[in-house]
């Protein structure tokens, strides 16, 4: 389909604006956990919120009033996750350092220049998702760029700010939101304009920005903890914001329906767009102005000093675009496993395995992506049982070739079983000593000799006997060597 | 305030606040609309609002420059054009202001927020107020709670009783909060034969914001001010919810939360009604009220202000109760429990009792009253030792259910009128605006 397109003509220009929560142990203005988990409200609170009279004069506000009049939010209480922070009823304590310093590693990922002085900004929201009616938020970073296939993507800002609360349900005008995300920092990257890619390379782009995010190890994962907006906009068009694309494989087909839904139209109103799961979108409401920040009051600003700022330096966390480069080119990993062991949550374990060990960084990779995997998922093994360090014990004992690599799904569920154990008991239990080829070929000889043999059913019937002792390869080379 | 290198280098280049300029630095230009220095923060550096309506600081140094782009439009409100017209089939109320900035308006150049007071202005940010009633406004100052003094109380008096002489059908007065619960205690002795209710309103949360308080608190107060109960009253959330509004008496209530909106709670009472905001509608919730009928407003508003509370807490030093008598002619003891301070009947060698101070004081013509630190519950100086010691040397308010804040108020306004202990006695154990109840409710 987007062959037929060509954006190039069409003149496609976008815009990415990514979010992404940052998974520090508190929330950014105040002591709450960012867990999530809590499932049963404790309390409902009833509001309602009403228009603030700006210089904007009094259609803004009448459209607004009207708007605020018909809806009433109710917010749900969760404990440890909730305060009376969220709640509207208590001032911002100081902004969360340990959340300052993560948003400052990443706006330096970015080759951002860093303000001196940090302000918090009040920004005027009227859909309820933040129960004081403004989101919080502040530059942490400026005129930043990302390099891509040797091209320079401008970073022009990204900023530090308070996650909204989560929508559950609305129905006729009651509008009901959990407060456990309100509060939850993220950080803000906005791409300059981009132009002359195609959806796709768009879509590459995004990717690459989470992965960047994702260098400082303290950005939360699963869904809904990074989400995109994208502007999209085409020559005969206008500019159009599709807001809370939460799913990076959707990102081309967006753009893609964007456009087309543009070129379809005679004249295109600037708005905003909410996804829905199949892509399309549906409209939202007008795109808001940028007057309506403000200043947030309660809060001193946050000078930046030297020393700070130097040490974010110097303790910068090796960027993973760079790991992944260097995943594929000095460890020899295919891109697709190099990326899936970037995204596991084995990642440290597997850098220090592969830093400590002499073993294939392609079996310790994938160890830790489709053999855990397959292991959780078709046979319910719970990988959570074993101690992190029986690991390392079992790629050492590959090192020293007491066991071979085929040998390692085994005592993965041996482990699993037993946590108490070691992988010698393991390999002694399940007899996994690596045969040699010798012994193989006295196994060999005898299946062979059967009557009615042939190539196939000796190499199945051999490999039942000695799974997890010799390699595949080597039996079927032995089978083929010894069936005249 | 920007440091004084910045202001000068500023009035050098004749650049003013709110000007669009550049600031360059370290080879990068920042263009921007310069800001005013909020109090908080470094002085030194520039404040900047980006187009996109963020701030940032650039800390001014010797490699920092300045150019004015653009001359900034002087940054002022227009007033609120709303036309009004009266409609002789509602009430009239008149909304004074006294400080809190209950409505105001934000100016988004630079965040400046400006008090609202006219009543064009409440009508633009709470357009529900013209269906309930014709609003009159009138600012009487602008004055953080806790700067009021009792001075304050008394032009507050008297400009309600000409509100009500030129017939206004109720009166809402916007009170900061912090001593909200002191000024209705004030009014409530100052305000006699009142024939309309008087009713003291504020926020919790700042009218900046759309989820402030301010609308909800100020919708019920002029309901409450349309009611017949012909008191001087406070009107706030009921809950953190923004469901109804407690009417509290203004002698029987207290601020007892630093943030919440539901932060004024009636003492030892129930409320007089609650206010249903979606509905608008009262509930009345006692009878023992004085009901709205015509007759003339009296204002007495002699006070004396030599008058000081003091909050009882272990190791207190008797030295500390003896100064007290060099500043004041009345003293309220926020005691301990039942109403207690240290007297040490064990002669306990640590304690210090503060019995022969307290004597002293009375002796000398001071009047001593006490009132609970508990804030719920009553005095009761027959049960404990210390509180028969109290009573003994002549303490004042056996027996009373008052708030600290109250009985000072009350106190002051005692002390007003005579400095005869025996009538001191007399007006302070003597009911007269709902201060001292019969009954505790449970």
């Amino acid at each position: 389909m987007s062959e037929k397109i060509n954006y190039k003509s069409l003149g496609l220009k976008c815009g990415l604006e990514i979010h992404q929560q940052l998974n520090t142990q508190n929330k950014l203005f105040c002591n709450c956990s960012t867990e999530m988990k809590e499932k049963i409200p404790v309390l409902i609170i009833k509001r309602k919120q009403h228009p603030v009279a700006s210089e904007l004069g009094e259609i803004d506000v009448t459209a607004q009033f009207e708007y605020l009049r018909d809806r009433t939010f109710h917010y749900q209480v969760f404990p440890n996750e909730t305060c009376l922070v969220e709640l509207d009823d208590e001032p911002p304590h100081n902004l969360n350092p340990e959340a300052l310093h993560i948003a400052l590693q990443i706006a330096l990922l970015f080759n951002c220049q860093v303000p001196e002085e940090i302000h918090v900004m009040r920004k005027t929201v009227i859909d309820g998702s933040n129960t004081g009616g403004f989101q919080r938020t502040a530059i942490v970073g400026l005129n930043g760029y990302l390099k891509y296939k040797s091209k320079r993507i401008e970073i022009t800002q990204i900023s530090l700010e308070e996650d909204a609360a989560a929508i559950v349900e609305e129905k006729n005008g009651n509008v009901t939101y959990r407060l456990s995300r309100l509060g939850v920092p993220l950080v803000e990257i906005d791409t300059g304009l981009l132009i002359d890619y195609t959806p796709e390379e768009i879509q590459e782009i995004a990717y690459t920005i989470g992965i960047m995010c994702r260098s400082t190890s303290k950005t939360k994962s699963g869904i809904g903890s990074i989400r995109q907006d994208i502007n999209v906009s085409i020559r005969k068009g206008a500019r159009v914001e599709v807001k809370g694309v939460q799913e990076l494989g959707l990102i081309s087909k967006i753009i893609e329906n964007e456009v087309k839904r543009q070129m379809s139209l005679k004249k295109v109103e600037e708005e905003t767009r909410i996804v829905k799961l199949d892509g399309t979108t549906e409209f939202a409401r007008p795109l808001p102005g940028a007057n309506r920040m403000y200043p947030e009051t309660d809060l001193e600003p946050i000078a930046i000093i030297k020393e700070y700022f130097e040490s974010i330096e110097k303790s910068l966390p090796e960027s993973w675009i760079n790991k992944l480069e260097r995943f594929k080119t000095i460890l020899k990993l295919s891109d697709q496993l190099a990326r899936e062991i970037l995204e596991s949550e084995y990642l440290n374990l597997f850098e220090t395995i592969i830093k400590t060990k002499k073993v294939e960084a392609s079996i310790v990779a994938s160890t830790f992506t489709s053999i855990i995997k397959d292991l959780e998922r078709r046979e319910k093994v719970e990988i959570s049982r074993i101690p992190e360090k029986m690991y390392s014990e079992i790629f050492e004992y590959i090192e020293n070739k007491r066991i071979v690599k085929e040998s390692i799904s085994e005592i993965i569920k041996y482990l699993a079983a037993y946590p108490q154990n070691a992988v010698g008991d393991a390999v002694k239990e399940l007899d996994l000593k690596p045969l040699s080829v010798n012994e193989l070929k006295e196994i060999v000889n005898e299946v062979v000799s059967q009557p009615n043999m042939n190539f196939d059913k000796a190499v199945g019937i051999v490999m039942s006997k000695v799974r997890g002792k010799i390699d595949a390869q080597t039996v079927m080379n032995v089978v083929k060597s010894l069936m005249k | 305030m920007y440091s004084q290198d910045i202001e000068l280098l500023l009035k050098s280049k004749k650049i003013k606040i709110g000007d669009r300029v550049s600031v360059i630095k370290d080879k990068l230009i920042y263009e921007g609309i310069l800001m005013p220095r909020i109090e908080l923060g470094d002085p030194s550096s520039l404040v900047v609002k980006l187009p996109n309506g963020y701030n940032i600081g650039i800390k001014y140094e010797k490699n920092t420059k300045i150019r004015l782009s653009e001359r900034g439009r002087p940054i002022r409100f227009k007033p609120a054009n709303v036309a009004i017209k009266k409609d002789p089939t509602k009430p009239t109320i008149s909304i004074l202001g006294c400080g809190g900035t209950i409505a105001s308006r934000i100016e988004y150049t630079t965040g400046a927020v400006f008090p609202a007071f006219s009543p064009a202005d409440l009508l633009l940010s709470f357009p529900e107020l013209k269906d309930i009633a014709n609003i009159k406004g009138k600012k009487l100052f602008d004055l953080l709670s806790e700067d009021m003094t009792p001075i304050h109380w008394q032009t507050i008096a008297e400009e309600v009783e000409k509100e009500i002489k030129s017939r206004a059908d109720g009166i809402v007065l916007m009170h900061g909060t912090d001593t909200m619960h002191y000024t209705s205690a004030a009014l409530s002795f100052m305000l006699q034969n009142l024939p309309v209710p008087v009713v003291l309103v504020g926020a919790q949360r700042s009218s900046d914001r759309g989820s402030s308080d301010n609308l909800v608190n100020l919708v019920s107060a002029v309901v409450a001010a349309k009611s017949d109960i012909a008191e001087v009253a406070v009107c706030m959330h009921g809950s953190m919810s923004d469901d109804f509004c407690y009417l509290h008496q203004g002698t029987k209530v207290r601020k007892l939360h630093s943030s919440r909106r539901d932060a004024f709670q009636s003492v030892n009472v129930l409320p007089f009604a609650k206010i249903l905001y979606p509905e608008k509608r009262i509930e009345y919730l006692r009878t023992d009220y004085n009901k709205r009928e015509k007759k003339t407003v009296k204002v007495d508003d002699r006070l004396n202000q030599n008058t000081g509370l003091v909050h009882i807490y272990p190791g207190i030093k008797p030295e500390f109760i003896d100064s007290l008598s060099k500043f004041y002619e009345g003293i309220v003891i926020a005691g301990t429990g039942l109403g207690h301070v240290p007297s040490n009947p064990f002669n306990d060698r640590f304690t210090k009792s503060l019995i022969p101070s307290l004597k002293n004081l009375i002796d000398s013509g001071i009047a001593v009253v006490i009132a609970p630190q508990t804030i719920f519950g009553r005095i009761d100086m027959n049960v404990y030792t210390a509180g028969r010691m109290l009573n003994e040397i002549g303490i004042i308010g056996n027996y009373c259910d008052w708030t600290p804040e109250t009985a000072l108020v009350k106190l002051m306004f005692v002390l007003g009128h005579t400095k005869d202990m025996k009538k001191i006695r007399e007006m302070m154990l003597t009911n007269v605006a709902g201060e001292i109840g019969k009954r505790t409710v449970a």
